[in-house]
C-alpha cells in the first residue's frame, strides 16, 4: 500500500458540487466498511457552516483544518479554479493532492505543481480517477467493488480501462496493493517514476501492472527507473499517426510517442507487453 | 487548436516580434495590386499541415506570375486538404536561418525553450544527427519572463537582435496558453533585420474559452452533432461502429476490434455519466455514418447504472446490429432488457470484439 491508509483524514475542496458531494458519500461508505478515517470535511468558498454528504463544509482549508486533522485533499473544483485548489491545499500543508478535475488548463497545471512541489506536496493527477488500496483507503473516484487486496500495484494514465483491468485481474484470483491513476494530462503531478519509486518501497507490493497510452516518453523513463517485475499495456496501436506538435515535439521527446514504438522500446527494456488487457493476469503471474 | 500561420503572425506582431508585410487572399482576385511587395513575392497555402513547403504549398514568384501561380495553388490540394486560403508575403533575402520554439516538456512538467543555428526544414534530422546543435532552456513555470542570461546563453554566437524575438516568444506562450509557439525559419536578412518567417502556434484546447478564440475546424456534419452532445469523436474508415465511456478503454476497444482483424469506423467516447439520453444520441449517430454495420457499445464503470444504458440502445432502435458490454450497477436488469429486445449482451470485450468478429473466446 503506498500514499494513503486507513489513518489518511481527506478534505474534498468542491464538496458541494454534484460530484462532490456523490463521491464523499462513496468515499465515506468505504471508510466506514474498512475502519478508516475517510473524508473528515468538505471546502467551498461561500458554503462555509453547511453540510455536504454528512460532512462540515468550510469557506476555505485553513479554516477545516482549524477544526480538523488532515493529511491529504482531493479536488473537485470545476477546471478554472482547480488549479487554485491544488495551490490552496499545498500551501495548507497537505502532503497528498489527488486531483480529479478534468480540462484544466496546462499553463494553470504547471504552476500549480510547481507551486506544490515547492511546499512539499505531492499531487497525483489532475485529470485522474485518484487511488484506491484495497481494504485500506479510496481517494478518488474508483469504483471499489472491482478490486480485492493483494500483492500486484497498478498505475495507470486512464480511467475505466484502469477499471478494466483491475476487474479482469480480480476475476482472475489476482489482488492490487494499489491502484492509481496518474491522470491522462500532458502535464501530470505524479509519474509512472514518481509512482513505482513508491511500490519499490512497499513490502506489499510484488510486481506492478503499467497500463500506458500514446503519446510522451513516460512510460520507458518509468520503466527503466524500477527493479521491480513489470508486466505492461500501452492503449492505442490502432491510432491514427497523431497530429504532430510541430518538430518540437520531435524535438523533445526523441520520438514519436505512438503506442507501437512505445511497446518496442519497452520490450528492448524486457519488459513485459500485454497485446491485450485481458492477457495481463496470466503474464503477472507467470512474473510472480 | 492549431492557429493558422497568418493568426499566429498576427499574435506574433502584436508582441513586438517582426513579421514580414503581408496579406490573405481567398480567392485570386484579390491580386489585382501587389505593388507595395516589389518585385517579388511569396504564396503560402494556408493548409493545417507540416511539410507544406516540401509538399509544393509555397511559391515564390514574380509579382506579374502571381495571379497565375495563386491560381494552381487554389486548385491544389496539399496533403489531401483544399486551399481556402493564400498568405501573400514580401519576399525576404534571407542571410540566415534559425529556429526557436517554447513548448512543454512532460518529463519535467516545465516549458522549455530551444534555440539553433540550424533552423529550415531539415530541423528533425539535426536534432536526429547534432542534437548538440540546440541549445535548451528549462524555465520554471512560476517565472512569467525568461531570465536575461537564459535568452544569452540561447542565442550564444547568433545576432543580438534575436534576443527581444526569444523573450518574445516566450511571453506569446505563457498569454496565449500555448502547448506550442515556434518560429521556423527565423530570419536574419542581408540588411541584419530579423523576421519570423513562419508562425506556429498550438493553443490549448482547455483554454480556448477564456483566451477568446473560436474554434477553426471544418467539422463534418456528424463531428458537429458529436461536439454538441459532448462527445469526443474521431472518424476512421471501417465498418464497426465503437461507443465507449473514456479515452483510454475506447482506444483499447479499437485496438481490439483491429486484433480480431476487422475495422473501426470511429471512435466515440461518451465521457463521463452515461445515461439513458446520451447512449441513445450516441447509438443514433454512429447508426447514421456510412459504412457502418455492427456497433459496439463498451461501457465500464461502477457508477453506470446498466438498465439506463440497455433503455438508451432500445429507444435508439437502430437496424444495424448492436452488441452490448457493460458493467456496472443493475448489471442484471440491464441484461434482461437487452435480451428481451433482441441485443447481445456480454460480460467481457473481448467477448463482445469476438461475436462482432464471429469468433468464440
Amino acid at each position: 500500500m503506498i500514499l494513503a491508509g486507513r489513518e489518511t483524514g481527506v478534505i474534498v475542496t468542491g464538496a458541494t458540487g454534484r460530484q462532490g458531494l456523490f463521491h464523499i458519500q462513496l468515499m465515506n461508505e468505504y471508510a466506514r466498511e474498512v475502519g478508516g478515517v475517510g473524508v473528515v470535511a468538505g471546502v467551498t468558498p461561500g458554503k462555509g457552516g453547511k453540510e455536504a454528504a454528512g460532512v462540515p463544509v468550510y469557506d476555505s482549508i485553513r479554516a477545516a483544518l482549524k477544526e480538523h486533522d488532515a493529511d491529504a485533499s482531493v479536488i473537485f473544483v470545476p477546471a478554472g479554479a482547480a488549479g487554485d485548489s491544488i495551490m490552496e491545499s499545498a500551501a495548507n500543508g497537505l502532503s497528498l493532492v489527488v486531483a480529479i478535475t478534468e480540462h484544466i488548463p496546462v499553463h494553470d497545471t504547471m504552476q500549480a505543481l510547481a507551486y506544490a512541489r515547492l511546499c512539499g506536496s505531492t499531487v497525483i493527477g489532475p485529470n485522474c480517477p485518484g487511488l484506491l488500496s484495497p481494504g485500506e483507503a479510496k481517494l478518488g473516484i474508483m469504483p471499489a467493488q472491482l478490486a480485492t487486496p493483494g500483492p500486484v500495484g497498478v498505475v495507470s494514465r486512464s480511467g475505466t480501462l484502469t477499471y478494466e483491468i483491475v476487474d479482469e485481474l480480480t476475476r482472475a484470483g489476482i489482488g492490487q496493493s494499489t491502484v492509481v491513476g496518474i491522470g491522462g494530462d500532458p502535464v501530470i503531478g505524479s509519474t509512472f517514476t514518481d509512482i513505482l519509486a513508491r511500490f519499490e518501497k512497499d513490502p506489499a507490493t510484488k510486481a506492478v501492472v503499467l497500463v500506458g497510452e500514446v503519446g510522451g516518453a513516460l512510460e520507458q523513463e518509468g520503466a527503466a527507473s524500477t527493479t521491480l517485475p513489470l508486466v505492461a499495456y500501452v492503449a492505442g496501436v490502432s491510432a491514427p499517426p497523431d497530429k504532430r506538435m510541430g518538430h518540437a515535439g520531435a524535438i523533445v521527446e526523441g520520438g514519436e510517442g505512438d503506442a507501437r514504438s512505445k511497446i518496442r522500446a519497452l520490450e528492448a527494456m524486457g519488459v513485459t507487453v500485454a497485446s491485450r488487457p485481458s492477457e495481463i493476469p496470466a503474464l503477472v503471474r507467470s512474473l510472480v | 487548436m492549431k492557429l493558422r500561420e497568418h493568426e499566429g503572425k498576427r499574435i506574433f506582431a502584436d508582441a513586438g516580434i517582426p513579421v514580414p508585410a503581408g496579406r490573405v487572399v481567398q480567392s485570386v482576385d484579390e491580386l489585382d495590386d501587389l505593388s507595395s511587395f516589389g518585385d517579388r513575392v511569396v504564396l503560402k497555402a494556408q493548409v493545417d499541415v507540416g511539410g507544406r513547403g516540401k509538399a509544393g504549398g509555397v511559391v515564390i514568384c514574380g509579382v506579374d506570375e502571381a495571379p497565375a501561380r495563386a491560381a494552381e495553388l487554389f486548385s491544389k490540394t496539399i496533403k489531401g486538404l483544399a486551399v481556402s486560403e493564400l498568405l501573400v508575403e514580401e519576399c525576404l533575402s534571407i542571410a540566415h536561418e534559425y529556429y526557436c520554439a517554447v513548448l512543454i516538456d512532460r518529463s519535467t512538467r516545465q516549458p522549455v525553450v530551444l534555440f539553433t543555428e540550424a533552423g529550415g526544414v531539415e530541423i528533425e534530422e539535426t536534432a536526429r544527427q547534432d542534437p548538440d546543435r540546440i541549445r535548451r532552456f528549462d524555465i520554471s513555470p512560476l517565472l512569467t519572463e525568461l531570465p536575461a542570461f537564459a535568452v544569452r546563453d540561447l542565442v550564444g554566437p547568433a545576432p543580438k537582435a534575436l534576443g527581444p524575438v526569444v523573450s518574445a516568444l516566450y511571453r506569446v506562450f505563457l498569454e496565449k496558453d500555448a502547448l506550442l509557439a515556434e518560429i521556423n525559419p527565423l530570419v536574419v536578412l542581408d540588411d541584419g533585420r530579423v523576421f519570423a518567417a513562419d508562425a506556429k502556434v498550438i493553443v490549448d484546447d482547455n483554454a480556448i474559452a477564456r483566451q477568446g478564440f473560436r474554434q477553426n475546424r471544418d467539422l463534418t456534419e456528424r463531428e458537429a452533432e458529436a461536439e454538441r452532445h459532448g462527445f469526443s469523436y474521431v472518424e476512421l474508415d471501417g465498418e464497426i461502429g465503437v461507443v465507449g465511456n473514456g479515452a483510454g478503454l475506447t482506444m483499447a476497444t479499437l485496438d481490439l476490434i483491429e486484433h480480431y482483424g476487422l475495422r473501426a469506423a470511429n471512435f466515440l467516447d461518451v465521457g463521463g455519466g452515461a445515461d439513458r439520453e446520451r447512449v441513445a444520441h450516441a447509438v443514433r449517430l454512429l447508426a447514421g455514418s456510412p459504412g457502418v454495420r455492427v456497433i459496439i457499445v463498451n461501457l465500464l464503470g461502477g457508477i453506470t447504472r446498466c438498465d439506463e444504458v440497455a433503455q438508451g440502445i432500445i429507444d435508439a432502435g437502430v437496424s444495424q446490429r448492436v452488441i452490448v458490454r457493460m458493467a456496472g450497477t443493475n448489471e442484471a436488469e440491464g441484461r434482461a432488457l437487452l435480451t428481451e429486445h433482441g441485443y447481445e449482451m456480454y460480460d467481457s470485450m473481448d467477448r463482445a470484439v469476438g461475436a462482432a468478429a464471429e469468433v468464440k473466446v
